[in-house]
């Protein structure tokens, strides 16, 4: 499975039952660049997610990815 | 001059003790002992009671390790063996955590925990000899129950750290004085009580603390600090407080929220089993429970707790609460709905615990309707507990707290609205602050408090508990009594001829994005409500006993019109659940409707509007159906065959922007608004400005954002370009349509205008492409009327709502909840706006704002982003709404045609509304519910005699005339 769809069908129905939020915008020489909104944009610990998703697709896709994480908060909770 | 500002830096009195406190609480456990040999399975939970595991094996747990995955359910597991040197001593088994995780030893439900607590009494429970086989299951999620409780959003988030489960022994004396302090701290801290007591008290605390040796492991002092407590603190009762409360144990639990409903099942079930436990060890102890849903999820899949919940309602400490079956949103279900709520909740009660739950009990809903005091009174219920406006309100402030609430039938509840939030833990501070807001001191008795962590259940602690024994220790508290929600609307509401009356609506000066949020639902919901109604008469006159799948299906629908499913207030995974739920719902209700030879009309007037019926050789197209449009003509509950009539197109003329037809002169604006709308029967002009104008607001209400459109929404238009101007669509012998299509740079707004032969109705069907975020999407009216007074359905009966601005009250009502029509009317006209499934209308001297759409980002970060397509017919009349028949123009424009062949050989029970005709629940009868919706007094002479039910199908008489006041919903067994 493509990271994009892996990252569309897997992990964002998971994110999304917890209120938060995924979407891929690119992946290039091992860096998957993803939207974080919701929930996940504000959570204190959003860097063990962030782990946790690197881990998932080494062991589903096996590939070693490196996660940018780019939050983007609603711009009531941007303060 | 250099401007120098004195900052304190030494440690202030009042933190040392604190700092000390801090040191106290570690000492709570005498002895840890840490399991070791933890097992974990990860999982995410697929329905109810199924779960897709991430693995096929166990892997160890150890401490400092990572658990939980995001929407993740977590199967733990341990087989311990408890030291000789702890066997024989009260053990607890503790495990702090972030999750909500319930805890089965040796097969038997023990407690559970969560943010709110760690430990459960294991002693009781378990043999300590033996070895214990620990089962776990938890529930993490990023959101915890109460986000007010500021311990549990310090570790929210979905990837946790194992911190450790230890069985342990408590050390009271620690623990007891623990608890004193918390009380005696929250008191120090609260600028409610008085400031000299408070001074006392941070003395005595320090004197207090500084017996304590923190320096030797024995901790060496306790008693003494505690004896000090006792003997200066307690004994202090040169401080009187005043004041009267009733405190209430309560866990509001969202069936669906910021989790899906499958999530509930075990919310609830480890609410209950924390709250039994709580109950095995404080008998004094009582809780309340409400909606019957829940009950029955753990009556089907827990239910060796659930037999224990049952033992404990029969001893009197679980109280089910709340007579409707979910705790719905009392706003959009129709009065048919909201009695269903009673019916099956009532039902559930009486088939559990043989009971009929005299309240209802709606803490956390958005407002509530007029019509809700007759249904609950004819629905075994007196009493009404709700919350909302006496704490959220924006701008008044509501002004009962214990009052009568008198319906638009006149029907009166006794209500309770405490002045203080549904959710508190219990502290003296909130206690004061309740009694402190508390309006009613002189005529309504106590004040109620409740308390216990809501929201996703959770429910009361052991702390909780033993603050509340300790509160007649303290002279400066109000008096404090716990008791029952029961005893308290009893004592305190029945008979009371002090109590105030409010008759009206009970406005919620809030959370008014809920009426259009979540645009779909709530038009599913409007269809769905009539298919229900056709379908239930259908079964009934072909004598199809379906009452098992009908009653199956309603339950499923009415859970869905839980407070946080159908106003739109949830996450994305709640919205698709709810959206297949619609489906099923309505593929099982056509399959029940069927087919036949004849269109018969449910309804019980005659089928005299306008009104479309599929065909796919007809010549119009509506929904992106082929039909034609006819008068069918249909007698009252009969059927028919119907031929459209052929005619030509030239009854209609269209010079590009006017269109002249047998009712109206018709001038557009290139964006489908209307520039003139001259009415030739009754030669007058409709509009006075923008008139069927699309207008798009900026909307952006703040955190609450699903929930709220604020007043200032009409600070900031957002233009809208017109990609294709106003032009002739479709047109036959009885319609012409005309066509614009509006654009901004992300969505694309098709308008499609109908204008009818033999109708004064003008139908506008809008088709959505919607990719906004923060916008209203309003349709406005300003009309060529003079009035005050607009005219609003509410499903049973009319409300009338000042236009005006006067008073704050008006102000706040900006934006308000109708049903199926609302009008504004002078004497001798008025425009009626009729819709398909459109909720929120605002009014302002003479112009009305229909609310169309919205685009909100939080809980659901693309709620209401898709194809949209819906309807609304402006009817302009002659008269005011109630002689133009407008009600039922709305009913007809509501009720498709079905084709069926059925008789009804009943009355026709005119002129009141047939809401409903079904089986009885208990099949020995039809049961029949009229509805009077214009206002007026009356009476039908039946010619045989039939049972008077209430709304639970309880006979309460008989008779042969049915006489019928203003409003009133009647129902009777044949």
């Amino acid at each position: 499975m493509q990271i994009e769809k892996y990252v569309e069908q897997v992990l964002q129905p998971k994110l999304q039952g917890d209120g938060g939020w995924i979407e891929f915008v690119s992946f290039e020489d091992g860096e998957l660049t993803v939207v974080f909104r919701g929930e996940c944009s504000k959570c204190l610990i959003l860097h063990r997610c962030v782990d946790w998703i690197e881990q998932q697709i080494k062991a589903d896709l096996n590939k070693t990815v490196r996660v940018n994480a780019i939050r983007k908060k609603p711009y009531f909770q941007d303060v | 001059m250099a401007h120098i500002k004195v900052v304190r830096r030494s440690m202030r009195p009042e933190e040392w003790t604190d700092l000390r406190f801090g040191w106290l609480k570690r000492h709570v456990y005498k002895e840890k002992w840490e399991i070791t040999n933890l097992m974990i399975r990860d999982a995410r939970q697929t329905s109810e009671m199924e779960f897709q595991y991430y693995s096929e094996e166990y892997r160890p747990l150890k401490k400092g390790d990572m658990y939980f995955t995001p929407d993740g359910t977590a199967f733990i597991k341990a087989d311990v063996d408890i030291p000789e040197e702890l066997q024989g001593q009260e053990l607890w088994f503790s495990l702090k955590t972030a999750a909500e995780i319930c805890v089965k030893v040796n097969g038997k439900y023990i407690g559970g925990v969560d943010p709110n607590r760690e430990r459960m009494l294991l002693s009781p429970y378990v043999n300590d000899k033996e070895t214990l086989h620990f089962d776990m299951m938890g529930y993490n999620r990023s959101k915890p129950d109460d986000e007010r409780n500021p311990e549990s959003l310090s570790v929210r988030g979905c990837r946790q750290i194992f911190e450790g489960a230890y069985i342990c022994v408590v050390n009271h004396k620690v623990q007891e004085f623990v608890w004193d302090f918390e009380i005696l701290l929250d008191i120090a801290k609260s600028e409610l009580f008085n400031e000299d007591y408070r001074a006392f008290l941070n003395r005595e605390l320090n004197n207090a603390m500084n017996f304590i040796d923190f320096d030797s492991d024995e901790l060496s002092g306790i008693e003494e600090a505690k004896k000090y407590v006792d003997e200066v603190i307690y004994a202090n009762d040169n401080y009187k407080g005043n004041g009267d409360v009733a405190l209430i144990a309560h866990s509001h639990l969202d069936v669906a929220y910021y989790w899906r409903r499958i999530h509930a099942v075990q919310k609830n079930l480890r609410t209950v089993l924390i709250q039994l436990r709580l109950m095995d060890r404080y008998p004094d102890f009582k809780y309340t429970h409400t909606q019957p849903y829940v009950y029955e999820t753990l009556e089907k899949y827990y239910p060796e707790v659930f037999e224990e919940l049952r033992e404990k309602v029969e001893k009197g400490q679980f109280e089910p609460v709340g007579a409707m079956y979910v705790e719905p949103d009392c706003n959009v279900p129709s009065a048919e709905s909201l009695i269903r709520q009673c019916l099956y909740g009532q039902l559930t009660y009486r088939r559990m615990f043989g009971k009929t739950v005299n309240n209802a009990w709606l803490p956390d809903v958005f407002g509530n309707s007029w019509i809700l005091p007759q249904i609950l009174k004819k629905s075994g219920v007196d009493y009404f507990v709700s919350n909302k406006m006496s704490t959220w309100n924006d701008t008044n402030r509501f002004p009962h707290n214990n009052f009568k609430w008198k319906g638009i039938d006149g029907s009166q509840v006794l209500a309770c609205v405490p002045p203080t939030h549904f959710i508190t833990w219990n502290m003296p501070s909130q206690i004061q602050e309740n009694w402190e807001a508390y309006i009613d001191k002189d005529t309504g008795g106590q004040t109620m408090n409740m308390f216990g962590y809501g929201d996703g259940g959770s429910g009361c602690t052991e702390e909780m508990i033993e603050l509340m024994h300790r509160f007649d220790k303290l002279s400066v508290m109000p008096k404090c009594e716990h008791m029952g929600a029961a005893e308290f609307l009893e004592r305190n509401l029945k008979d009371n001829e002090s109590l105030e009356t409010w008759d009206g609506e009970l406005y919620l000066e809030m959370h008014r994005g809920t009426f259009t949020t979540k645009s779909r639902l709530k038009r599913t919901n409007r269809r769905l409500e009539y298919k229900f109604r056709t379908a239930e008469m259908l079964s009934l006159l072909r004598k199809d006993d379906n009452r098992k799948e009908l009653t199956d299906l309603y339950k499923k629908f009415l859970i869905n019109q839980f407070h946080d499913i159908l106003p739109g207030s949830h996450i994305h995974p709640v919205y698709v659940d709810a959206v297949e739920d619609y489906a099923e719902i309505e593929k099982e209700l056509d399959r029940i409707i069927g087919t036949g030879s004849e269109y018969f009309n449910t309804l019980n007037i005659k089928r005299d509007a306008i009104t479309f019926v599929p065909n796919k050789k007809g010549s119009a197209t509506r929904y992106g159906e082929k039909g034609n449009w006819l008068i069918p003509a249909i007698a009252p509950l009969s059927g028919a065959k119907l031929r459209s009539v052929k005619g030509g197109d030239d009854w209609f003329t269209f010079d590009g922007k006017t269109v002249e037809t047998p009712y109206y002169s018709l001038s557009f604006a290139p964006d489908g608004s209307f520039e003139n709308l001259r009415d030739k029967e009754l030669d007058r002009e409709w509009t006075d400005g923008r008139f069927n104008k699309l207008t798009l607001y900026a909307d952006c209400p703040g955190n609450y954002d699903a929930w709220d459109i604020l007043p200032n929404y009409r600070d900031k238009e957002i233009p809208l370009d017109i990609d294709l101007p106003v032009s002739l669509a479709e047109r036959d012998g009885e319609s012409v349509s005309f066509r614009t299509v509006l654009r901004t740079d992300k969505s694309r707004w098709e308008m499609i205008i109908r204008l009818f032969r033999r109708s004064r109705g003008i139908e506008v069907e809008s088709i959505v492409d919607w990719n906004e975020k923060h916008k209203l999407a309003k349709v406005e009216f300003d009309c060529n009327v003079l009035t005050r007074k607009a005219l609003c359905d509410t499903s049973a009966g009319y409300i009338e709502r000042e236009t005006h601005r006067n008073t704050t009250w008006q102000q706040a009502r900006f934006e308000t909840c109708h049903h199926k029509w609302c009008d504004l009317s002078e004497a001798g006209g008025g425009v009626a706006l009729i819709n398909d499934g459109k909720y929120g209308v605002g009014f302002n001297e003479n112009s009305m704002s229909l609310s169309l759409l919205r685009a909100t980002i939080r809980p659901d970060v693309v709620s209401d982003i898709g194809r949209h397509n819906f309807c609304y017919m402006i009817y302009p009349h002659a008269d005011d709404a109630v002689s133009a028949g407008i009600n039922n123009i709305a009913h007809q424009y509501n009720v498709p045609l079905v084709k069926a062949d059925v008789k009804w050989d009943m009355p026709d029970f005119a002129p009141l509304y047939l809401q409903a005709a079904k089986q009885s629940e208990n099949g020995e009868m039809t049961v029949i519910r009229l509805s009077e919706q214009d206002g007026r007094r009356g009476r039908i002479k039946l010619g045989c005699k039939v049972k008077l039910l209430n709304m639970l199908e309880d006979e309460i008489g008989e008779t042969d005339v049915i006489e019928y006041k203003p409003f009133e919903i009647i129902t009777v067994g044949i």
